[in-house]
């Protein structure tokens, strides 16, 4: 097993966010979760709605409830992996061992990933509450699952890039919050106001996600949220959407592996 | 063991090595000094591979430091300047994740973290947090981890910055030690006398080149064979002019400091200058009271170097 890994899961489980962090992702989940319930089933007796419907209703607030927690959480177990070595002087000790640097990135890349992933798993309970009711199958979880693990390993690998090229942990992880931020609102709001201008100038009425010219819905493809709702669509229907999100997300996080590695070769400067 | 030659490296424009040039012999505890910003951190870094170089070779027991770096990292242990250490570890922990990343794999594992344990004198402490200790019990974790893969070369930066007296006599006898089992130290420090102690020779850098001392000498020899020194301490009665303008006069003597009744003289050349500038001062007529040829010490003669004729 890389040491690293080890030491870093060693680490990562001894700090107080160790325990803290997916204590207050469960509750803020769990709150979710219950107000969506709530909100949903309040006039039940009236509508007679159906059981199924608060299974789809309850399965997608906690799959973008999850995924918005994990994008928040993601930069603070990413962005600080490299600078902290930098900020207590030891990366220079693991430079000058035999670890490889693709070693030191595995180790750092995958702890920040497992954690993530935790909180994922963690999740299940409140995921088994919506599974109950019905109205959504294995596929749906799996696929909605799949597409959260490639966003979350995507910026997962961009914090790293951020924590290799600052200093302190402080910067890195900024400038990762502003990435998230950057990918999942601007995006949205670039193209929302661009197909605004479009439809206001020449087409009055799209009637289709594929009738939005490519160079306005263009955004939209490295936005998390997007990625997740294509997701849903059954199996035959995922390409074109599904598939281009996960080439850019996997050419995005591979781009910040490459630049990462690449920072991380011997340097002086540390 | 250690062969620079020409090595150059510059960070914006700014020269920090500038042709320096080392040979540092198998088995030999060799210091390096030079006042801040000379270049020994940035040396160090080159020769652990952290650092490239723009120009030059560097080679350590015959690798070469750029081409060969995985090598070179089996082969040399390196104390940065300002080591770190895992705090939330314990001291058997921080231990094993080196031993680890230095790949001291089976049964030469656990008996290199014994080892490294006892080095320290942190076997009793093996269950300790990192935080709790004392910085010399750091300093000499730090030190306990380069040694794990028993490297046959040590480059130690500063390795006794912000020691005690007792922790610096510790590491002193601990360096003399690891030269006697054979591994070649090359140790920067701006506490001569502690290099002064323990090293065989010491190299001066300055403004990234090779400096001189007094004597025109880079490489201070300090426990070899008495070395020839050409700086004479005379005190005199009365005034020192008189002196001062017999000296001008002598062929290969030069002031090199002047106080009531006292002279410091460097004279180039074999005794005979020596001789002939003694009776040019008494046929001058100047009453010499004493004329001792005088050993520099290190930190004379890094004084003499740095401070006289700049880096």
């Amino acid at each position: 097993m890389n040491p690293m890994i080890r030491k870093e899961l060693r680490q990562r489980m001894r700090e107080r966010r160790g325990w803290l962090l997916p204590s207050i992702y469960l509750l803020v989940l769990g709150a979710v979760v219950t107000f969506a319930y709530f909100v949903t089933t309040v006039d039940r007796g009236r509508s007679g709605i159906q059981g199924s419907t608060v299974g789809v209703v309850l399965f997608l607030t906690l799959a973008y409830a999850q995924l918005t927690l994990l994008l928040l959480l993601a930069p603070i177990f990413s962005a600080g992996a490299i600078t902290i070595e930098k900020e207590q002087r030891t990366l220079a000790g693991l430079l000058t061992s035999l670890l490889t640097s693709a070693q030191i990135w595995w180790g750092k890349f995958v702890a920040s990933l497992l954690f993530v992933l935790l909180l994922l798993v963690t999740s299940l309970p409140v995921l088994s509450m919506a599974f109950a009711f019905g109205g959504i199958g294995p596929w749906e979880i799996f696929s909605a699952t799949l597409t959260t693990i490639i966003i979350l390993g995507c910026m997962s690998a961009v914090g790293l890039y951020c924590s290799s090229v600052f200093q302190r942990s402080v910067h890195a992880t900024a400038v990762s919050y502003a990435t998230v931020v950057a990918i999942s609102v601007v995006t949205a709001i670039v193209f929302f106001v661009r197909l605004q201008i479009y439809e206001s100038a020449h087409h009055p009425a799209t009637q289709g996600w594929y009738d939005i010219p490519l160079n306005i819905r263009a955004p939209m493809y490295v936005n998390p949220f997007f990625f997740l709702t294509a997701s849903f669509a059954p199996p035959k229907q995922l390409y074109p959407a599904w598939i281009t999100c996960a080439c850019v997300f996997l050419g995005l996080g591979a781009l910040a592996v490459a630049l990462t590695l690449r920072n991380l070769r011997r340097r002086g400067d540390l | 063991m250690i062969d620079v030659e020409q090595i150059r490296k510059s960070f914006n424009g700014t020269r920090a090595l500038d042709g320096f040039t080392l040979h540092v012999g198998a088995g030999e505890l060799f210091g390096l000094v030079g006042p801040n910003g000379a270049g020994k951190t940035t040396l160090m870094k080159t020769l652990s591979t952290l650092l490239p170089m723009d120009s030059g070779t560097a080679r350590i027991g015959g690798l070469d430091v750029t081409v060969q770096a995985r090598e070179v990292r089996r082969l040399i242990g390196y104390l940065p300047d300002q080591p770190g250490v895992y705090q939330d570890m314990t001291v058997r922990e921080f231990l094993e994740f080196f031993a680890d990343a230095f790949q001291v794999k089976g049964a030469r594992h656990q008996a290199a973290v014994q080892r490294a344990l006892e080095r320290s004198g942190l076997a009793d402490r093996s269950h300790d947090s990192v935080e709790q200790l004392s910085f010399g019990m750091k300093q000499r974790l730090v030190l306990a981890k380069t040694l794990l893969h028993e490297p046959k070369v040590l480059l130690l930066d500063e390795p006794a910055t912000g020691l005690d007296p007792i922790a610096r006599i510790e590491l002193r006898e601990q360096l003399k030690q690891l030269q006697e089992e054979g591994i070649t130290i090359l140790i920067s420090s701006h506490i001569l006398s502690d290099l002064e102690d323990i090293c065989t020779q010491v190299a001066l850098i300055g403004a990234g080149r090779n400096a001189a001392d007094a004597e025109g000498q880079s490489v201070i020899p300090l426990h070899a064979a008495q070395t020839p020194v050409r700086i004479y301490e005379i005190e005199l009665l009365g005034e020192s002019a008189p002196a001062m303008n017999v000296l001008s006069s002598v062929a290969g003597a030069r002031l090199l400091e002047s106080g009531t009744g006292r002279l410091v003289v460097e004279i180039t050349g074999a005794d005979e200058q020596v001789a002939a500038l003694l009776r040019a001062l008494v046929a001058g007529g100047v009453n010499v009271v004493r004329f001792d040829r005088r050993a520099l010490g290190l930190e004379e003669r890094y004084r003499l170097a740095f401070e006289r004729r700049g880096p």
